[in-house]
């Protein structure tokens, strides 16, 4: 055997090609996931391994490309008994996917443990098929799931405006003439055959995850369709990666549960990390909005009490601008900071340093002071008149109502 | 002789066994603003959807220049409900306005530079210049009516069919939308919009249809926001009397 930067030849190949497949079922996941059904892919999955189990007792042959087109016969039958349940039926959507997927997946146990049970010749590991275990690739099976990978990859780059406007908005495709139905099964195939192909890298069970996870991780860094599939497709790439180097460097570990968990962690930190819609940025946005609004009450309470004596106490101020809790008391203390950092407020001149505890507005604070009172009363006024506009206009940051062109208190106008 | 611009005839709808619209008969042969006008349930929405052939017919042809709408796709122009999409989808403003050239593109062709110079001249109609790179989702209630507005542009058509594009919109952009319809029919198209409220009708429409079911009353407005009218639509629904003695005051003003 051949050796590449100290790893086995066929391991590169198998890695390559289960990284395409990632690639891929990342791409077309989320285009599932963007309508509105992650868990089509699912149904499909756990139906393959009847289709795996009935490909090899009806040859009795265990090549790969054999097993993965029953696998794609009984995913798509699974698919197709969900649509008709759903007509004839009338069952929720979820519910038909709940069965279907549970009822095949107990037919595929079934069959699966019969073939090993009753001892058929070659039948032994077939349950390889229920978590993945790339170990067992040859280079040429990893070559056809590379190819198909990238034939489904090249149907999305050629149809994705199709399928983008489906996905959003389904009832003005269907007005404007786009056969809606039919560009919804060619997903919906094209989400069976990568789950189909993604069986020997993920297995029945988990496969759907390689559809699910990095889209929805890709969803959190972008508010763009191409962006999302091009990232979820590297997020693919990746997690499929991480999982057939660490299943090829443990014996018998199986792949499936360990690219699941590499997605998971590309998830989690998507979740955390992403500008914009990540928790972190949640987090400090809103303490933004927080601080931003206390230091303008502080600046309005500080004036309020310097018009009264001249000046005034950061103690006293506090036991006015912030009521009781520890965070309010916290959030004012960085506010009152940031009101000297920002010379809105300084020391009072007759006392050196203010370490007597005595402050004053400076002249530009006390501009801001007035502007801020102004601006007040004009949205506490046109929340009054003209409720509708003040609210769609209206912002924590209290903008100029003029410049926001709210400004006449007509409600009208804008 | 094509024909009139919008024709029903005998059109029924049932979902399941239950009609929802009845026999109704309607022809409208000029450009205006017309205004389908009906109690919650009445079955409005579904008229349009069953005009463009989003829901089956139990009988009846809907006609537009005397030809199905399957023959004129192309000159019908579609403003859905607001709350039928999720704003939350990763596409901008421009994205969405572009969808309305799909038609015309067809399979595979990507929007160019004449369809990207149509989306923003569709935005800048309804005002919405400074928001085009902006994801949907950031928009308030009345700019995503007016996307959706802006995408129907978009399409070139000669027919407008607008679903409620006033509902949950705030004052501002219900002028806008309202100034831009009138454009359109200036400009000869015909424009059918459904719509909930009657203290508003007798001001935006030039024609409208009492519908509940079957249809009431049908023709220039005056003429047939008239308290008999009103009260064979909306009768036993208590809650909007209020309403209903609000358009009726307004109706016989105007008349």
């Amino acid at each position: 055997m051949s050796v590449i930067g100290g790893l086995p030849y066929n391991t590169l190949v198998v890695a390559a090609g289960v990284a395409a497949v990632g690639c891929a079922a990342g791409v077309i996941g989320s285009l599932g996931v963007l309508r509105k059904r992650p868990l089509v892919g699912d149904a499909a999955a756990h139906a393959t391994l009847v289709g795996v189990a009935g490909a090899f007792l009806l040859t009795g042959r265990r090549d790969l490309p054999l097993l993965l087109a029953g696998a794609l016969c009984s995913a798509l039958a699974a698919l197709g008994v969900l649509v008709l349940l759903r007509r004839w039926s009338r069952t929720r959507e979820d519910a038909a996917t709940a069965i279907v997927l549970a009822v095949s997946f107990g037919l595929g146990i079934v069959t699966v443990s019969g073939i090993t049970a009753r001892g058929i010749p070659g039948g032994a590991g077939l349950e390889q098929f229920l978590l993945g275990h790339t170990a067992a690739l040859t280079a040429g099976d990893a070559a056809l799931l590379a190819a198909i990978s990238a034939g489904v990859v090249a149907i999305v780059a050629l149809a994705l405006k199709e399928v983008t406007l489906v996905a959003f908005d389904a009832a003005f495709a269907a007005a404007t003439g786009w056969p809606v139905a039919l560009i919804d099964y060619a997903l919906v195939m094209l989400v069976a055959v990568m789950v189909v192909v993604g069986l020997p890298a993920a297995g029945a069970v988990l496969v759907t995850a390689l559809v699910v996870i990095p889209p929805v991780a890709a969803r959190q860094w972008t508010d763009r369709v191409g962006t999302m599939l091009a990232l979820s497709g590297s997020f693919g790439v990746l997690a499929a990666l991480v999982g057939v180097a660490v299943s090829a460097s443990v014996p018998r570990m199986a792949t499936g549960p360990l690219v699941v968990l590499a997605a998971a962690t590309i998830f989690a930190a998507s979740f955390i990390m992403a500008p914009g819609r990540g928790w972190w940025a949640r987090v400090r946005r809103q303490r933004a909005v927080e601080q931003a609004w206390t230091r303008g009450r502080l600046l309005s309470a500080a004036a309020e009490a310097a018009a009264a004596d001249g000046g005034f106490s950061r103690r006293r101020l506090a036991e006015v601008a912030a009521v009781g809790t520890d965070a309010a008391l916290r959030a004012f203390d960085a506010a009152f900071d940031a009101l000297i950092r920002q010379s809105l407020i300084s020391p009072a001149a007759d006392h050196g340093g203010g370490v007597a505890d005595r402050w004053r507005l400076t002249a530009v604070g006390q501009e801001a002071a007035d502007e801020r009172a102004r601006r007040l009363s004009l949205w506490n006024d046109l929340i009054a008149s003209a409720p509708a506009a003040a609210r769609e206009r209206l912002t924590i940051d209290l903008p100029d109502p003029q410049a926001v062109g709210v400004a006449d208190g007509s409600g009208g106008r804008w | 002789m094509p024909g009139p611009m919008l024709e029903f005839h005998d059109v029924t709808v049932a979902y399941g066994r239950r009609p929802v619209l009845w026999n109704i008969d309607l022809a409208v042969d000029e450009p205006c603003l017309f205004g389908i006008i009906g109690p919650n349930g009445a079955g409005k929405s579904t008229m349009l959807k069953a005009a463009l052939g989003l829901v089956p017919l139990a009988g009846g042809t809907i006609r537009f220049f005397g030809r199905p709408f399957s023959e004129v796709r192309g000159r019908i122009g579609y403003v859905p409900q607001r709350e039928t999409v999720d704003w939350d989808f990763p596409v901008s403003v421009t994205d969405v306005v572009l969808m309305g050239t799909y038609a015309h593109l067809g399979w595979f062709r990507r929007p160019g530079p004449r369809e990207r110079q149509l989306a923003r001249d569709s935005l800048t109609r309804v005002g919405l210049d400074d928001v085009a790179d902006r994801q949907i989702g950031r928009l308030s209630g009345g700019q995503q009516q007016r996307v959706f507005l802006a995408r129907a542009l978009a399409q070139q058509a000669d027919i407008y069919v607008l679903d409620e594009p006033m509902a949950g919109v705030d004052a501002g952009s219900q002028e806008q939308i309202f100034r831009v319809l009138s454009d359109l029919r200036d400009a000869g198209r015909l424009v059918v919009v459904v719509h909930h409220d009657l203290r508003t009708a007798a001001d935006w429409f030039d024609r409208v249809a009492l519908v509940d079911m079957r249809l009431v009353a049908s023709g220039p407005t005056a003429a047939v926001l008239t308290p008999e009218n009103l009260r064979r639509t909306y009768a036993g629904r208590l809650d909007v009397l209020d309403e209903l003695g609000r358009a009726v005051a307004r109706g016989e003003r105007t008349s």
